[in-house]
């Protein structure tokens, strides 16, 4: 259970890891908008092509990566099957039907992209986790975020609470487990079909789960004022953001990309090529 | 009786990320043992303990586990019997404590195994009454306003309340004081009247030297050698091979034995003290 | 002036709907810089409210608690008096902020508005000091109990405080933990000149410091340097154990043999070899018992020891009476 992909940094020093994590957001921003251009088979192979790159560059096994999927597999492949026995093609002739179930040349197509899609989306975030500590994450959000502090929103805050909960949840989900088990063996059910049982059923989880959770709320805030925590007032950070050539050259990359993804979808010049390319 | 024979067990397999937590373990329990289970963090000592009362299942191919005649390999299970038979008290099992009176919380084991209400209500004070607490003065009281000591007496109630034969106790003295573990010690004595076999995980040699007749040792996921207290304590290899630690008596003792006549498997302050007063008197 | 002094501290905190807990009771100490104070007593004895109050976490209902002079009462002066005392909690998996071990210690630095090379400087030096530099990028996931619990250490290291205070800090711990911290925790006193608090209720991990302080039912009943194994009662009515070589050292004397005042393990059995052998104990563990001997003295402390002995007499009856009390209330 411990072993959830998101949040589990793993330091290999490559470029990557040592880029901005205030470029790293925004070229994940400017990759999830991509994503929701691609349209063609050839685009969504151009940009898995950089993903890939982006993939080696880190000098993250691609194991580790693919093993973000892992808890959401399950969830593409129902969509992807929904997609196909569902999608209607007016236009052309279904290549097999059973009852209300048809499958078309379309449908086929349809459905590999959304998968494909799905599969993107997920990547890019994971590899994103696995190359910045989650303290580079909130500090670059916090810096991106920073002129919102004008309109006193709490920005800090609210980065230290992302950061807090990124730590605590796994040691949540253990405890869950922990708790679940102890239960069960005085007995206890979970396996309930009606959903008002069920939630009666979990009480002997949540209380204990939520006593221990305000327990360790207090250890920390106990633990966080001890260590001369002020609030942002005077603070300073060890790892200073700092954004060096290399970083512009990425973000500059990826733009080019995304124009690359724009053509490839509006074809404003009417190029030919494309449209050989456009499936 | 508790027999495992060939347990393995691999956690998450069929992933490039396994990791095998027990390896071909062979191990007997018998009706009446007070068992020790000892061995560094991450042994495997909770996997295997935890196989007793199916809360994880033996895997396929990977070894049978009995209780008395319930095959535990087996696809389709009687839980609530199992786990009527094998009652299982966790490290700080206070903190599973839910309801709003002790007495609900310990009548929640007995209602999940069927029992009817009055029933319920004799096996609760039957329990809380074991576990040294005065019923009627602390029935309706909240768990949660209850003293450490008294949080970890209530939670075992709600275990013993279920009428095991079997109970397994993953460290049941972890944070207490002195007067706290012994306290509990006794307690789990007495328990021991009503529950007659008893298997213990603990990290603490003195415990295990006192109360255990029989101690396995497990290393990395393998059950070094089941012993008796003596046997094991008493022989630098088997300690060495099983990474033991010595109890701080029969440390002092082992280290005697070098300069004087002293038994080097002494497990008791008072066998300890007439070997000394032995030794200086023949000197 | 000492680093930490409490006089006559009170503090209760509420318990059910209307009670009252008095977790400390006119509770009396000092220490100076550089010591090393174990401070034991059974759950329930005050021991972390005690913790708490000395840095200003939690405030005394009566009293003065002074660090270095300042009371913890102003605010104004919490943030100095956090950076001259560490405090080090008994769960490792609650006092870690983020999930890489080094973002972790230099939080405390980061609250002190140091450069960033400053900061960097004492995370590796934090890091150094316990053990763990190849843990730096570590998460908490992966490290034992033992190991988070130095993290935790460093942590509060990194703010250089001059007295670190371990509040059961290898009370959750398994024996191999527990030595790691306990390790950890001399080297800091002895080479880096740290004063420590040990608060425990293992009396082997007690009998390494200079100087005990029993607590029981919120009241200090004995303060003094080795020379409290003397009278083994104080440590018995708070309900303690005293370390097994004392025990056994006693049990022998009560059978006509005398092996000296050994206080851990290899004294005792230095002592019981020598004494079989028919040699000489060495002096050093017959003294350990003097008030004068064994322990290094540090500053004041001299003057503080020599009314311990008066007082253990006079709190020892007290202190049976409070445990009475204490009884009372649990049932």
């Amino acid at each position: 259970m411990r072993d959830v992909t998101i949040g589990q940094y793993y330091p290999s020093g490559s470029l990557v890891h040592r880029a901005d994590p205030r470029f790293k957001l925004i070229i994940m921003l400017l990759y999830l908008v991509m994503v929701f251009f691609c349209d063609s088979f050839f685009s969504f192979g151009f940009l898995t092509f950089f993903l890939i790159v982006t993939i080696i560059m880190s000098r993250v096994p691609p194991l580790k990566v693919l093993r973000g999927l892992r808890f959401i597999i399950i969830i593409v492949l129902i969509t992807t099957v929904l997609m196909m026995i569902f999608y209607v093609d007016d236009g052309s002739e279904p290549l097999a039907e059973w009852g209300i179930f048809h499958i078309y040349l379309g449908g086929i197509y349809a459905s590999i992209k959304l998968a494909w899609r799905l599969l993107l989306l997920i990547l890019m975030p994971t590899l994103l986790t696995l190359t910045s500590t989650p303290t580079e994450l909130c500090d670059g959000l916090e810096s991106l975020l920073s002129p919102l502090k004008k309109l006193h929103f709490p920005v800090h805050e609210l980065a230290l609470i992302m950061s807090i909960a990124l730590r605590l949840v796994p040691t949540l989900i253990e405890e869950t487990d922990k708790i679940m088990n102890a239960q069960k063996a005085r007995g206890a059910q979970f396996e309930s079909k009606n959903p008002f049982k069920k939630i009666k059923a979990m009480l002997p989880v949540l209380i204990p789960l939520f006593v221990s959770s305000f327990r360790r709320a207090d250890d920390l805030a106990d633990a966080m004022d001890s260590r001369c925590y002020r609030g942002a007032k005077g603070r300073t950070r060890m790892n200073k953001l700092r954004c060096h050539i290399g970083d512009i050259l990425a973000l500059l990359a990826w733009c080019a990309i995304f124009v690359c993804i724009l053509f490839l979808n509006y074809n404003w010049f009417g190029w030919e090529f494309i449209t050989l390319l456009g499936v | 009786m508790i027999k495992v024979e060939r347990l393995s067990y691999v956690y998450s397999p069929k992933t490039p990320f396994t990791t095998q937590a027990l390896f071909d373990v062979n191990l007997e329990i018998s009706d009446g043992d007070f068992f020790g289970i000892i061995g560094s963090t991450g042994a495997g000592k909770s996997t295997l303990v935890s196989h007793f009362n199916a809360l994880t299942r033996v895997q396929k191919k990977s070894g049978t586990v009995l209780v008395d005649d319930i095959d535990l390999s087996a696809k389709k299970l009687d839980f609530k019997k199992l786990r009527s038979k094998v009652g299982m008290v966790f490290q700080y099992p206070e903190h599973q404590l839910f309801d709003d009176t002790v007495e609900k919380d310990v009548r929640f084991g007995p209602k999940n195994l069927g029992a009817s209400t009055e029933e319920q209500y004799a096996l609760a004070k039957q329990a809380i009454e074991l576990v040294g607490l005065d019923y009627d003065g602390i029935k309706d009281r909240s768990p949660f306003e209850l003293s450490g000591g008294q949080k970890r007496r209530v939670a075992l109630a709600g275990v013993i309340a279920m009428k095991p034969e079997v109970l397994i106790l993953d460290e049941p003295t972890a944070g207490l004081d002195p007067v706290g573990k012994r306290d509990i010690m006794e307690l789990i004595v007495r328990i021991k009247s009503v529950c007659p076999t008893v298997v213990m995980i603990s990290h603490n040699m003195d415990e295990i030297a006192r109360y255990c007749n029989k101690i396995a040792v497990m290393s990395r996921g393998r059950v070094v050698g089941v012993f008796t207290p003596r046997e094991l304590f008493g022989s630098r290899e088997k300690l060495e091979e099983g990474n033991v630690r010595l109890p701080l008596v029969t440390e002092i003792a082992s280290r005697l034995c070098e300069v004087a006549d002293i038994p080097h498997d002494v497990l008791t302050e008072d066998e300890l003290l007439e070997a000394i007063v032995k030794a200086v008197e023949n000197a | 002036m000492p680093l930490l002094e409490f006089k006559n501290v009170d503090y209760a905190y509420p318990s059910g709907d209307s009670d009252f807990i008095q977790a400390l009771c006119a509770a009396s100490l000092s220490v100076e810089r550089g010591e090393f104070v174990a401070l034991v007593g059974c759950n329930g004895s005050g021991k972390s409210t005690l913790a708490r109050l000395a840095n200003g976490l939690l405030l005394p209902d009566r009293g003065d608690v002074l660090v270095d002079g300042m009371t913890t009462v102003d605010k104004a002066n919490l943030y100095e008096i956090r950076k001259k005392i560490g405090v080090v909690f008994q769960n490792p998996d609650n006092q870690m902020v983020t999930t890489i071990v080094e973002d972790d210690i230099a939080f405390g630095p980061e609250n002190l508005g140091l450069p960033p090379a400053e900061i960097r400087e004492r995370v590796d030096w934090a890091l150094r000091c316990v053990g763990m530099s190849e843990h730096a990028k570590s998460g908490p996931f992966r490290l034992s109990g033992g190991q988070k619990q130095r993290i935790a250490i460093a942590g509060v290291l990194a703010i250089k405080p001059e007295l670190m205070i371990l509040d059961e800090a290898t009370g959750m711990l398994d024996p191999d933990g527990r030595r790691e911290v306990m390790e950890v925790v001399k080297r800091l006193n002895r080479e880096e000149g740290r004063a420590v608090i040990m608060i425990t209720h293992f009396m082997e991990e007690a009998a390494e410091a200079d100087r005990i302080i029993i607590l029981n039912g919120g009241k200090v009943v004995a303060d003094g340097g080795r020379e409290l194994f003397k009278t083994p009662e104080v440590f018995t009515t708070a309900g303690l154990d005293l370390p097994l070589p004392v025990r056994l050292s006693s049990a022998l004397r009560a059978r006509g043999i005398d092996v000296g005042n050994p206080i851990n393990i290899d004294e005792f059995v230095a002592a019981a070899a020598a004494r079989i052998k028919g040699e000489a104990i060495p002096q050093q563990i017959i003294d350990n018992n003097e008030k004068d001997g064994g322990a290094e003295e540090v500053g004041g402390q001299k003057d503080n020891a020599l009314d311990t002995e008066n007082a253990v007499e006079e709190e020892n009856a007290e202190g049976a009476e409070n445990a009475d009390g204490e009884e009372g209330r649990d049932d």
